[in-house]
């Protein structure tokens, strides 16, 4: 059974203006997107900029106000609750936030950081909270000490490692992670991801997993959804999406992976010209007239590509 | 048992590496920056001194009338002399720097309190809330507060210091809750108010744990430069005659027996205390907040 099911989620934003700040025209961040998710599967939403992929992943957790469509987790559709009811779900799915920085309170300690979630859930003794704290540290592999420490004594590697103990104190069964490692350095991205991937095989996790880095998507993700402009243009497993792209938008992406073996370079820049000519003929056969995706159609059983 | 045992240890073991909090900072700033050190020490005892012994003064006595004591210079009997009603000006002035003080200090906490909890809320909130919220804030800006207060002061016959306090309250909270709101609509948008919610904190749980322990550093600092202010707007108030009456003397009423020339000219004993008191008084308070200003802000600090 899927633990995840979007069925045409649509986030709209009203865009107000004139005489008494009517609503004069709507920004469709998210128009008309399904997905369903499985359990124990990593899935990745890839997209540029203002695609719409991280107004997904809030808008799954309940930060951002559904337009239409309907997002049911584990049978039950989360919309139609109410906050209160909806908070024993939001127990299951948790988030680790883009940015290390911003996500973590500069005025509390690692201990009460951690803990928030154990004490609006759970009841705890004092030792036992102390106890689920430490061992969390231990998971993400941060020694006990730094318990009573704050968070700008972290450096940004080990603040994102906070952030995912924090995710984990419940026990969640998705995780939404939201450009997990856009604002770390390379050598801390690996140890990040591969932590994660850690994770997800001993914890039985489902991911999704936001990401604009087609490098680090195909490291961690079984299916990948491309998007652009609020709605999907590709989706697939890992291997449909890299090897063999359908829609233009994809095959651009996958040209624009940098490779840094000087043996392929001639192999690459053509390949990319030839990328570059074919957009330049085929581009409006991909979009419709107002210049938004189609619908996805099945190419194969696991691949589906936008196409007229 | 044995884990929690082991837990505990573990916990007293790794207490010593605690780094320091807040308040902590706020102290080394302050140490640092020695104006400020001698400004609170001197701030600090002033209070101490004027509440400590204004228990053994009684204001009644102070303000009888005596006249076979006018005017008189200082001498043993009057340490500062006494004024044109025969009242001992020392005796007057550590009153009056209690009432001048404790109307600041109750001012400042009322308009405090009223300006933080709006500030606060329109600013989590933001939106309709924050709208209809800064609306009534514009809405008390544009009032003549001066004159309403000198108004109600004439209106009112026997006004005391508790009704002066709440008309001061009225006009104060404005301030401090647009800089509140202003730092609090900054706040909310950052991730960790956001982290908090979806960890399945309550609104009002954010708003104390998360929110307001993130704003009081500038919730600091503007209650000390409100209080210097508040005191001087009571001694204004009463300088012009429309602060308290002479039975319940303050800094302000006071340093208005300036006004008559000969009070100026010589008998200095009258008005020049009260004048480099509340001089001291406002430059240290000023100082103290400046150096608090410093602290909240990692780029401004000395330490």
């Amino acid at each position: 059974m899927s633990i995840l099911t979007i069925n045409n989620l649509k986030v709209h934003y009203p865009i107000r203006g004139g005489l008494f700040r009517r609503k004069i025209d709507v920004v469709r961040a998210v128009d008309g997107l399904s997905l369903e998710l499985q359990r124990g599967e990593t899935y990745g939403l890839v997209g540029e900029s203002g695609s719409g992929k991280s107004t997904t992943g809030r808008s799954i957790i309940g930060l951002e106000e559904i337009t239409e469509g309907e997002i049911t987790f584990e049978g039950q559709n989360l919309s139609e609750l109410r906050y209160r009811d909806r908070k024993e779900y939001y127990k299951d799915i948790q988030m680790v936030f883009q940015d290390p920085y911003s996500s973590l309170n500069p005025k509390k300690r690692v201990k009460d950081l951690i803990a928030e979630p154990i004490r609006n859930f759970e009841n705890r003794s004092k030792e036992e909270e102390l106890k689920r704290v430490q061992e969390l540290l231990e998971i993400v592999g941060l020694s006990p000490e730094v318990t009573y420490k704050y968070p700008h004594e972290f450096s940004g590697g080990q603040k994102q490692r906070l952030g995912v103990a924090r995710a984990l104190a419940l026990n969640p069964k998705l995780i939404i992670a939201d450009e997990p490692v856009s604002a770390l350095d390379v050598s801390v991205q690996a140890q990040v991801l591969n932590f994660m991937k850690k994770i997800q095989k001993d914890l039985n996790l489902t991911f999704i997993f936001i990401s604009h880095d087609l490098g680090v998507v195909r490291h961690m993700c079984d299916r990948i959804g491309i998007m652009y402009n609020g709605r999907f243009v590709e989706e697939g497993t890992a291997e449909d999406v890299y090897e063999n792209p359908q829609h233009i938008y994809t095959k651009r992406l996958v040209a624009a992976i940098p490779d840094i073996d000087p043996e392929n370079r001639k192999e690459q820049a053509a390949f990319r010209r030839q990328v570059k000519e074919e957009y330049k003929e085929t581009e409006h056969n991909y979009f419709d007239e107002n210049g938004s995706v189609f619908d996805l159609k099945p190419v194969t059983d696991t691949h589906y590509v936008a196409l007229p | 048992m044995e884990g929690s045992q082991q837990a505990e240890t573990l916990a007293e073991k790794v207490d010593m590496e605690k780094s320091p909090p807040g308040w902590k900072i706020l102290l080394t700033e302050i140490l640092r920056d020695k104006i400020a050190l001698i400004s609170l020490i001197l701030v600090v005892s002033i209070m101490a001194f004027v509440y400590g012994v204004s228990l053994f003064l009684s204001q009644d006595e102070i303000v009888t009338v005596d006249l076979f004591a006018i005017h008189e210079a200082p001498s043993s009997d009057f340490w500062l002399g006494t004024d044109y009603g025969g009242r001992d000006i020392f005796g007057q002035l550590i009153i009056g720097t209690r009432n001048s003080l404790t109307v600041g200090i109750a001012v400042t906490a009322i308009s405090g309190f009223i300006g933080i909890t709006l500030g606060v809320i329109a600013g989590y909130f933001g939106g309709t809330i924050d709208n209809i919220l800064m609306r009534v804030v514009d809405f008390f800006f544009v009032l003549p507060n001066l004159l309403i207060i000198i108004v109600f002061i004439v209106i009112v016959p026997q006004y005391t210091i508790f009704s002066f306090v709440l008309i001061m309250s009225i006009f104060a909270w404005m301030g401090i809750a647009r800089i509140v709101r202003s730092k609090a609509l900054k706040e909310r948008e950052l991730d960790y108010i956001k982290a908090s919610r979806t960890l399945g904190s309550s609104h009002t749980k954010i708003i104390f744990k998360e929110l307001i322990p993130n704003l009081s550093s500038i919730i600091i600092v503007t209650m000390t430069l409100n209080l210097a202010a508040n005191i001087g707007i009571e001694s204004g108030l009463s300088f012009l005659g429309f602060g308290f009456p002479e039975s319940t003397p303050s800094l302000g009423t006071l340093i208005s027996y300036a006004t008559n020339p000969t009070t100026l000219e010589q008998r200095w004993w009258i008005w020049v205390p009260a004048s480099i008191l509340i001089l001291v008084l406002m430059l240290c308070i000023n100082n103290v907040g400046q150096a608090l200003r410093r602290a909240t802000d990692a780029k401004q600090r000395r330490g």
